[in-house]
């Protein structure tokens, strides 16, 4: 596939015939596509699809077997791994907080770059994750699922990135601490944080985001507005498409 | 190996002596005595037992001619030849109890490079095979050849570096497992890999040596080791033999970290590809290896 310059320099990701495989088995194929994540992205499918992975190869947590991913024009492979994951975070399904207390694990990522928190600051980031101010120095053990998730996201924004990647950031949690994080990815994206998140509820999708790549077994099958998704297939077909494995 | 001749005639010499004899038949007695309990107990064992002690007195006194002829040995490179040989079984049989991707290869490494570097110094420092001090003092070890010294304190620094660091492995290879959502999300972070698994590194260095601290913080009180026990009964001054003790450990200790920390750095490369990220095929070959253990 021929990019020409026009297209490199306005879209955000570029992603280029990539293919990822795992031992034998095949989880992506052939996928091109170009993202400019205006709005909230969401990546949906059936399990199995390959969306997890497709979230994975953007921060270069994973590398494709073949094609090409330009972040900002910018191939991938010529990039630092660490610059790449500053720039774009990532909050895994499992919040995975490192033992001690919770200042300790909203300042691993700055004190690998060297950005400087005050305390002051540090208790706007919790406040930003709907986490009062007595949080900072509890231990990680002791929070609920949907506190430690909230931690996990707070921990991503401390290193002041430009794209947030989510994987299932809610599929363990509470309607409240849902509603909570739904709440605050919309207001990230307000502030200009570009967000894609990996979901496999229906009702997320329709509640959060504004466009959709939709992936099945392996292949991007489409790229799409949300409202004109809901409108293309009927409400049965949607079904389908979340439950089928 | 001009004096293979007076070490034959010693090993004879030995034999001939009626008194070994003698205190191996008053042994007989408590021999005796085995078999008369398992008799009454009905273990069923009493051919298992007499045979074994047989088998064993004669492998063991087979050892102890081939010790006689090494410990003879006053050459500095053929003894340290003979250490190779036992790093490379050292490192072989952890390779056996652990068998990931190159292990064999950098225990290997790691074993001798720490065994190498520890005997080197206690050799030219004379930390063995004795220490002369600053104001020469005559010891009565001043007659035995370096073979004597070399090769058992040789074989603890290896025996050691091969336990421990093979704790520090498993150690690290099951948090590896365990962790790895920590390891991502500390990448994820922006953290390179050693940075990522510090902790881990950390933990495995202590899961191996604090056991052996802990021992040595209580000798004396506690346990006697072997060592100096094997010196007071051969007729060393127990002070003599608790300062031998002591610097044997420090060279067990040394050698042992050194070989964890070693062998554990060279472990971790492979778990991540050039890129930074968790190597999955490499993953995938540990944690199979961990299953297969189980069953």
């Amino acid at each position: 596939m021929v990019i020409s310059n026009k297209q490199m320099n306005t879209e955000l990701f570029q992603i280029v015939d990539v293919e990822f495989q795992l031992g034998e088995t095949n989880i992506l194929n052939g996928i091109n596509v170009m993202i400019n994540l205006n709005g909230i992205t969401g990546i949906i499918g059936p399990s199995g699809a390959g969306k997890s992975t497709f979230l994975r190869l953007l921060n270069k947590l994973i590398s494709p077997i073949k094609g090409n991913i330009y972040y900002k024009s910018q191939d991938t492979k010529k990039m630092s791994s660490q610059q790449i994951r500053k720039e774009i975070g990532l909050v895994q399904q499992r919040p995975y907080l490192f033992n001690g207390t919770v200042k300790d694990n909203l300042l691993y990522g700055p004190k690998l770059w060297n950005i400087e928190y005050s305390d002051e600051e540090l208790v706007q980031l919790l406040q930003k994750v709907a986490l009062e101010r007595e949080f900072l120095e509890k231990q990680v053990e002791g929070l609920s699922g949907g506190e430690q998730q909230r931690v996990s996201l707070a921990r991503s924004l401390a290193n002041k990135p430009s794209v947030l990647l989510l994987d299932e950031p809610t599929s363990s949690l509470d309607i409240n601490s849902e509603e909570i994080i739904e709440g605050l990815l919309k207001q990230l994206n307000q502030e200009g944080i570009k967000i894609v998140i990996v979901t496999h509820s229906l009702e997320q999708t329709e509640r959060l985001t504004d466009s959709l790549l939709f992936f099945r077994q392996g292949k991007l099958i489409e790229k799409i507005l949300t409202e004109k998704f809901f409108s293309k297939y009927d409400s049965n077909e949607i079904r389908l498409f979340f439950k089928e494995r | 190996m001009t004096n293979l001749m007076d070490i034959l005639n010693e090993i004879v010499f030995t034999l001939t002596d009626p008194n070994i004899w003698i205190r191996l038949a008053l042994a007989s007695i408590l021999l005796v005595i085995l078999v008369i309990f398992s008799l009454w107990q009905n273990t069923k064992l009493e051919k298992k037992i007499v045979w074994s002690f047989f088998r064993g007195l004669i492998q063991i006194m087979l050892l102890g001619s081939i010790l006689l002829l090494i410990f003879g040995i006053d050459e500095l490179w053929l003894l340290y030849i003979i250490l190779l040989f036992m790093c490379f079984f050292a490192a072989y049989t952890n390779w056996r109890s652990y068998p990931y991707p190159k292990i064999f290869r950098y225990n290997f490494i790691a074993i001798v490079m720490s065994v190498m570097i520890i005997m080197t110094f206690a050799l030219l420092s004379r930390l063995i095979p004795n220490f002369d001090g600053i104001i020469y003092q005559p010891t009565e070890s001043e007659g035995a050849s370096l073979g004597s010294f070399v090769i058992p304190v040789g074989s603890m620094v290896i025996f050691f570096a091969m336990r421990e660091s093979g704790v520090a492995l498993e150690r690290l290879k099951s948090d590896l497992l365990k962790s790895k959502g920590e390891i991502e999300a500390a990448l994820a972070l922006g953290a390179t890999p050693n940075r990522a698994i510090r902790i881990l590194l950390r933990d495995s260095f202590r899961a191996s040596l604090v056991p052996t601290i802990n021992r040595v913080a209580v000798l004396g009180i506690v346990t006697i080791p072997g060592l100096m026990s094997g010196m007071i009964i051969g007729g060393a001054s127990p002070i003599e033999a608790a300062i031998y003790q002591i610097v044997v450990f420090m060279m067990l200790l040394t050698a042992a970290f050194f070989t964890s920390i070693v062998t554990n750095y060279l472990f971790t490369k492979q778990f991540f590809t050039s890129e930074d990220q968790i190597n999955l095929e490499f993953y995938n070959i540990i944690s199979k290896k961990k299953k297969t253990k189980k069953k």
